[in-house]
């Protein structure tokens, strides 16, 4: 769910083809949740092979990172490891929500209500080992780097950014802002026309750039306050945040006092399900790895033939004209340099 | 306050197209004596270096240096709607921060266009030191660029005293284009040592199409895996350089 710092956030829409030449470390659960959520039939049902495994995170990551790789853009994946102890009140309650989704989706089926049934099978999307070990062995097959966090993901990638490895942070999520990140772009993974839930509507989602030096700027406050800020809206540690206090007012009460620990006497019903320090620390100090190895390499066409369509049932002629497009983009990539090298 | 006049409609035209080639929002610092830009692309690849001083302009009146941010491809919509001998005028209304577009001439339209919030971004020169200087016609190169186009998405550029030669390899076909010093084309070449580099044919015709519109003569320095200038020599005073970096071929 993530931090929804939405109305702080100062946002620069820009083209996805602006960021050509750009690294940009992706949070691999979230897109593979997006694509989970969205690669469907009308109905609601997921891709599948014909053994009846789901493989629409496969054609997501597919596609999406042909896409990207196209138009000169460097991805790397970053997958969370052993979430923080702290999370388990967030994995239950989204695993609750799931479990009400699918009653809620199998009722709509049954009173073929298509519509409906599609929005509540989204939100019973959920991402499965195999899944994950699946999206890895594509990337590997297709010579795009992934990094394993030994925690969260944002976590890592924020760390990946920050040490200059990457230029983005790629996640739907503020999170990684109370990470750290300087530079989060979003909807990296999901830009284009895309369908109103619910509604036959279509909009058309463009990414944006959101800068954390901006950010902190334009609401006068340090790293450590927006973190604050973070834990009274709500974050995966505390997802309820305190009840009826949003951004604005958390800001507020954080600019006035200083700090969480000096606003919280004054905030009525401020309970958390753990201690907000422990979960402060977390932003602060995250459980993050430098034992990784950035490197794109060129794809192995047959390999992911072999994969997609041997074992998936991909059509060979989509997968087929999808890696030439990484091979395009890898071959361009190899040599291609900007001016700020010789800047001196 | 900011305004400036050109008695010639093509000429403004010309220099936008050429900026936009590259960028979208353009930051141009105005100042009494001129008007200046100097931006990268997005993709940090190329970089336009433009100036014009105030004498190329019929009027040029700028009390204060200030910035003014504006969609450049916005602007050249306007400015491709006047003929070729109508009189253009800018004017910044700083109040509302609109750019007011007139162009005279066979009628009277006034357009206003907003202004962006400015670009706080000082773009460094690169540093190179360049073995070759080749001077040719924008004619010349423009031909060269469109025969390697032809095969490859880029092309190599090589020089020693004697010639300047363009390769491009695609993954079918191959084109070589020499121009040899003291040709109509080529009209000087000197290179400190014989010099190679790579480069995205997007870009270089996109660029030499497009100054080639103000200019006749370019001048290109380069060297060995180093990005290449290009200094389209303008008719009037001014000043409309490119960097292009290269691609480096590794093993």
């Amino acid at each position: 769910m993530g931090v929804n710092l939405r109305d702080l956030v100062p946002k620069t829409p820009i083209k996805l083809e602006d960021l050509s030449g750009k690294s940009i470390a992706i949070d691999a659960y979230n897109a593979l949740y997006q694509f989970l959520a969205i690669i469907r039939q009308p109905n609601g049902t997921p891709l599948k092979d014909n053994s009846g495994r789901i493989t629409s995170h496969l054609s997501g990551l597919l596609y999406r990172t042909s896409n990207l790789v196209e138009l000169g853009i460097k991805p790397i994946y970053v997958f969370d490891g052993t979430p923080p102890a702290l999370k388990e009140a967030e994995i239950k309650r989204r695993m609750k929500a799931k479990e009400e989704a699918l009653v809620k989706y199998e009722q709509a089926l049954r009173e073929g209500k298509i519509e409906e049934a599609r929005m509540y099978a989204q939100a019973t999307a959920s991402l499965k080992d195999y899944m994950a070990e699946d999206s890895k062995r594509l990337l590997d097959l297709l010579g795009i780097p992934w990094i394993q966090a030994p925690s969260e993901g944002e976590a890592q990638a924020a760390h990946v950014v920050r040490r200059g490895d990457a230029d983005f942070c790629a996640s739907q999520d503020y999170d990684s802002l109370l990470f750290g990140a300087p530079r989060l772009v979003r909807n990296v993974t999901i830009s284009g026309r895309r369908k109103l839930p619910g509604k036959n509507v279509y909009v058309e989602v463009v990414p944006e750039v959101v800068e954390l030096d901006r950010v902190l700027k334009e609401c006068g406050i340090t790293h450590e306050q927006l973190i604050d800020i973070g834990i009274l809206v709500g974050t995966d540690f505390n997802p309820e945040g305190i009840k009826g206090l949003g951004p604005k007012t958390a800001l507020k009460l954080i600019k006035e006092y200083g700090s969480l620990e000096n606003a919280l006497p004054h905030i009525k019903d401020a309970e958390f399900p753990v201690d907000p320090r422990q979960i402060k620390e977390i932003f602060l100090h995250p459980k993050v790895t430098d034992s990784y190895k950035i490197e794109w390499k060129e794809p192995d066409v047959e390999g992911v033939v072999d994969f997609l369509c041997g074992e998936r049932d991909f059509s060979e002629d989509r997968v087929r004209k999808a890696v030439e497009k990484i091979h395009r983009g890898y071959v361009k990539l190899k040599g291609k340099t900007t001016l700020e090298k010789w800047f001196g | 306050m900011f305004r400036l006049k050109v008695a010639d409609a093509k000429l403004l035209r010309d220099m936008a197209s050429a900026i936009s080639i590259l960028i979208d929002e353009a930051t141009f610092q105005i100042t009494p004596e001129g008007l200046k830009l100097r931006a990268m692309d997005p993709s940090r690849v190329a970089m336009v270096d433009f100036e014009w001083p105030k004498t190329v302009f019929e009027e040029f009146v700028c009390t204060e240096p200030t910035k003014m941010c504006i969609n450049i491809s916005e602007l050249l919509k306007l400015l491709k709607r006047a003929g070729k001998d109508e009189i253009i005028e800018l004017a910044l209304d700083e109040k509302t921060g609109r750019l007011q577009v007139k162009i005279t001439g066979k009628y009277a339209r006034t357009f206003t266009m907003p202004t962006l919030e400015a670009s706080e971004e000082e773009v460094p020169t690169p540093k190179i030191t360049f073995n070759v200087r080749a001077k040719a016609t924008t004619d010349g190169l423009r031909q060269a660029i469109e025969d390697a186009e032809l095969v490859s998405d880029h092309v190599r550029i090589e020089a020693d005293n004697e010639k300047l030669v363009f390769q491009a390899t695609g993954d079918l076909m191959g084109a070589t284009i020499e121009l040899k010093k003291g040709s109509d084309a080529l009209l000087d070449l000197e290179a400190k040592e014989p010099s190679k580099a790579t480069f995205s044919l997007s870009y270089l015709t996109e660029i030499i199409k497009a100054a080639s519109a103000t200019s006749d003569i370019a001048t290109l320095e380069f060297s060995t895996d180093m990005p290449i200038k290009l200094d389209f020599q303008q008719a009037r005073e001014g000043k409309l350089v490119f960097y292009l970096a290269p691609r480096i071929e590794t093993a």
